[in-house]
């Protein structure tokens, strides 16, 4: 006993060292050791008459096989020729509890030869590990006898129900563990790529073929040469990492959690990669292999099963789809090796008649596909035929395979597009990134690809819609395929490094130039819709705006859309659900909305606004430059694209004289004309607009003109032109009332209303004289996304905007923006107003309230 | 020991919990939550098809601290979340009757 746990410590010191390369074997065998050892000085042996009936000592299982790792079970079988003695439970303690004892996890069956071979028959689990069997005390000729028994009798007559026993099993696991090679935290034995694929090929080629061990799988042609190397390799390293997770873990654990993932990878001693972190690299690492394993699994499975229900392949029918390609069983095939030489084309041509015909490969295939490679050259890539193939491809209907994961198997993906290279089984460490990049890349384009197939249940509708509406729905198809592209090389920012990246594909694919330019836009901004809707405030206009400006069009604006969707939905639950989406839409609907109105986002809006920019910021001494764009964030986009950029320094200039005052008033004077510009930078405030007005009213200046702008800041910007008063001799007399008269209205020691009265009686009395074209009045809630569009259409009369801005003030709404014109005496006022929540004024009585309103003071001149 | 539930923007998120953590708040809970107050929903028309916009997206905070803490903690948030415009949330706060801290079942303020 101490010598099994000596030997025990030791090998586990040289496993933790890296010295034991096989380690699972060597367990298995100190623990044979043992069993041999405690076997031949049991005292209750020799009481058995083992000439009598003969028993022996079996592993069974993973021990079986030599696959013993750290914390798992030690399954042993005791089986007698005939009848199991008394004392058969003294020999099992005697042996056994010592094991018990230092902490292995031994389970054991006893049973006579008789009763195995019958529970074989009828319950394939026992079937399963008896098939792993291995001798290891006692009389060999029994276990003879029973291997070849389970040869000759139980496998030839439930061979084939046994591996279809098999094969639903592994359904069942795979519905219940996952698909290994995909998820985050895989499962090492029982996932899809786990060890058990490994161990289903074994069984079905013991039950089926009559194969030994694992190597005759390459003995016997069902594997090449290279194809059970990497096997092999791929196995062992499953198992290294498998035994690590035991050691870390303490226990029998399978499930590779996120927790011991960046200890296991130090373990087996990954390194820091190009712009990944080692337990990246690691994960990466093990993911391919387990790919390797699942796609040999899977290979193996098809070929037994096509084998079996169609036997003689040459007898069955061919038929020939395009010259040298060939469908056969169902799978595509070429015609022969020759024929890839003589026409390296056709390695892409089998991949498109697959997508377009809907019918799998072969394997066969699959593995010449990988053999000839080598033929993919520059001019390969480059070839207009291999391109439009390619394309078809990935505009192929979605189908249950999907041809381009075949592309990333077989190594086309990285032969036609090098650049994918960085991303084949790239990991993200974290909890938000279910799946390897290159990966998440294939699963955006098939969620893509579901957007535009009719009739699935719980559909988007809107992305249904939207994907039907863009004009070429290829182009965001490659830019999903290659979005993240951008991940396989260094830097921070993996976005703007695709968008140059796909630059240089799409040119040397043959791309025109204006597709090309679409791609890398949608690589480059696949960001910049999610970013802006979970880290900006979607209901602040100017952001929004900024947003909508990236877009050269609408088609772009949709494409994007439904390349964030499908991004955020392929790359787990973390990044998409109701909430996300909401926040989206969202954002799509008021980005779509300011696009369709042109207003402000046009090509032509934005240069006008850049160019006032600079113009302003050239203007100004380079020290308070700094000062001045940031100011620039402020001013709200109609002011920065109605105001002529001459006029921004002084308005600059007014709004640092304002420090901490209510507001500060500038006039120019200039004689010459007949009328006069006031300007008024102040702090805002309800009711701003119509004191303003109110007071120009009072002290019998007439309003022609007026723009009105809140910028971010809660600063407004007022800019008013009026008829120059009669008397200029008193001019600076007039203004100085004016700012008087308004310093009193802010402060509410002057009632605007009375002091009005008089006046607004007798104007009243000489506008009913007139004659006048009805008025007209339009609520507008469709034109903006953030603000209730007021219009006014009237005759003018003095005091005219005092009634208007004060009615609107008194329905409770605050004035954004305001553009006041006078031709001859027709009055055309545009108001852009919130309520005081600051939102948009939409219920049908209110607005009817507000037309009631102003309605009133155009025919009565007064509210009462 | 009292409860803070604050109702706030998405956006303000990192702002609020950088608040927090400088005044020494250990711990939170952040949950996405839908909802509506003043900020109503909307309706958005797109091709003939409506899209309901009925509850607004925000993000739950929860944290939990000493008595003395919690003016600090409503001050914090008040102001970080703030933008001045309709939708910037509410704050609620209550007295806790016990917390109890699963893996040491140390309770009360030893286990906030």
């Amino acid at each position: 006993m101490r010598g099994l746990q000596k030997k025990k410590r030791e090998l586990i010191a040289r496993f933790l060292n890296g010295d034991e390369p096989c380690f699972p074997a060597r367990y298995a065998e100190i623990l044979d050791d043992y069993f041999r050892e405690s076997f031949s000085r049991t005292s209750v042996g020799p009481r058995i008459r083992s000439e009598k009936n003969p028993y022996a000592i079996i592993a069974l299982g993973g021990y079986g096989r030599k696959e013993q790792c750290l914390h798992s079970d030690v399954d042993v079988l005791l089986i007698f020729k005939k009848k199991i003695p008394n004392e058969a439970n003294a020999l099992v303690q005697e042996m056994l509890y010592p094991l018990w004892d230092i902490g292995f996890d031994v389970s054991y069956v006893i049973r006579t030869l008789k009763e195995c071979l019958k529970l074989a028959s009828q319950d394939f689990e026992v079937l399963t590990s008896l098939i792993d069997a291995r001798f290891l005390c006692g009389i060999s000729s029994l276990y003879s006898e029973l291997m070849e028994d389970l040869r000759g009798k139980v496998l030839r007559r439930h061979g084939r129900a046994y591996v279809d026993w098999l094969v639903e099993r592994n359904q069942e696991r795979y519905n219940r563990f996952g698909d290994s090679t995909y998820l985050l935290e895989p499962n090492l034995k029982e996932g899809l790529g786990g060890l058990r694929d490994y161990h289903t090929i074994l069984w079905i080629a013991r039950a089926e073929y009559g194969l030994v061990k694992s190597r005759d799988l390459e003995f016997f042609g069902h594997l090449s040469h290279d194809e059970f190397q990497t096997l092999s390799r791929a196995v062992s390293f499953i198992w290294m990492v498998r035994n690590w997770l035991h050691h870390l873990t303490g226990r029998k654990c399978d499930q590779l959690y996120f927790e011991y993932q960046v200890n296991v990878a130090r373990a087996l001693k990954f390194g820091k990669g190009e712009g990944q972190q080692a337990v990246e690299g690691f994960l990466g690492r093990l993911h391919g292999e387990m790919e390797f394993l699942k796609q040999q699994h899977l290979m193996f499975l098809n070929k037994v099963l096509s084998r079996r229900h169609r036997p003689g392949i040459g007898r069955s029918p061919r038929r020939v789809v395009a010259r040298g390609l060939e469908i056969v069983q169902d799978a595509l095939n070429f015609e022969s090796t020759e024929a890839i030489l003589r026409d390296p084309r056709l390695l892409i041509k089998i991949l498109e008649k697959s997508a377009v015909l809907g019918v799998p490969l072969s394997i066969e295939c699959k593995r010449l596909l990988r053999e000839f490679l080598y033929l993919i050259d520059g001019d390969f890539r480059s070839s207009g035929p291999v391109v439009k193939s390619f394309q078809r491809i990935l505009v192929a209907p979605p189908n249950t395979f999907s041809v381009l994961n075949e592309m990333l198997n077989t190594g086309m993906m990285v032969a036609l597009i090098p650049e994918f290279e960085g991303i084949v089984n790239r990991i993200q460490y974290n909890e938000y990134h279910l799946y390897p990049v290159d990966k998440h890349c294939l699963l955006t384009v098939e969620i893509l690809k579901r957007f535009s197939a009719e009739d699935i249940e719980g559909q988007d509708i809107l992305c249904r819609d939207l994907f039907s509406e863009i004009s070429k729905p290829e182009l965001l198809l490659w830019a999903a395929l290659v979005h993240d592209i951008g991940k396989g090389s260094h830097g921070q920012d993996h976005a703007t490094r695709g968008g140059e990246i796909v630059k240089s594909v799409f040119k040397r694919m043959g791309f025109a130039e204006q597709d090309i330019e679409t791609i890398s836009f949608l690589v480059r901004e696949h960001l910049l819709l999610i970013k802006t809707a979970t880290r900006g405030d979607i209901n602040d206009e100017q952001i929004v705006l900024r947003c909508a400006r990236k877009f050269p069009d609408i088609d772009h604006l949709k494409s994007l859309y439904l390349l964030t969707v499908a991004d955020s939905m392929a790359t787990g639950p973390k990044a998409w659900s109701d909430w996300i989406a909401a926040i989206l839409k969202e954002l799509f609907f008021k980005v779509c909305h300011i696009l369709k109105m042109g207003e402000l986002a046009t090509s032509t809006a934005i240069d006008i606004v850049e160019r006032k920019r600079e113009e302003v910021l050239y203007s100004v001494p380079s020290t308070s430059r700094k000062w001045i764009e940031a100011l620039f964030d402020q001013m709200s986009p109609r002011y920065l694209l109605y105001t002529p950029s001459k006029d921004m320094p002084r308005h600059i200039e007014l709004y640092k004289v304002l420090g901490k005052r209510p507001f500060v008033l500038e006039v120019q004077t200039n004689t010459d004309t007949d009328y006069r510009t006031m300007t008024i930078c102040a702090r805002d405030c309800p009711g701003l607009f119509s004191k303003i007005s109110g007071v120009l009213t009072m002290n019998n200046l007439d309003i022609l003109s007026a723009q009105i702008y809140t910028w971010r800041n809660h600063i407004a910007l007022d800019i008013f032109k009026v008829k120059a008063p009669l008397d200029t001799l008193y001019e600076d007399e007039t203004w100085t009332r004016v700012e008087n008269d308004l310093e009193s209205a802010l402060k509410g020691e002057l009632e605007l209303e009375s002091a009005l009265h008089q006046k607004l009686v007798t104007y009243q009395s000489l506008r009913k004289r007139i004659l006048r074209r009805p008025d007209k009045i339009v609520v507008d809630n469709e034109a903006s996304h953030f603000f209730t569009i007021v219009q006014i259409y009237t005759h003018d009369f003095p005091g005219l905007l005092y009634r208007i801005t004060d009615a609107l003030f008194r329905c409770k709404l605050d004035i954004w923006v305001a553009k006041i014109a006078t031709k001859v005496d027709q009055v055309v006022d545009v108001f852009y107003v919130q309520d005081f929540d600051g939102q948009k004024v939409d219920s049908p009585d209110r607005v009817a309230a507000i037309k009631e309103a102003i309605k009133k003071v155009l025919t009565n001149g007064v509210p009462w | 020991m009292k409860k803070i539930e604050a109702i706030i923007k998405p956006f303000k998120l990192d702002d609020v919990k950088e608040g927090l953590m400088e005044i020494g708040v250990q711990g939170m809970t952040v949950s996405e939550v839908k909802g509506f107050g003043r900020q109503k929903g909307h309706t958005e028309i797109y091709r003939g098809a409506e899209y309901r916009v009925d509850f607004v997206p925000k993000l739950k905070l929860e944290v939990v601290v000493r008595a003395e803490l919690a003016p600090k903690v409503v001050e914090v948030i008040e102001q970080k979340a703030r933008t001045g415009t309709i939708g910037d949330g509410k704050i609620f706060v209550s007295t806790l009757d016990e917390v109890i801290r699963i893996r040491t079942g140390e309770r009360g303020k030893e286990a906030i």
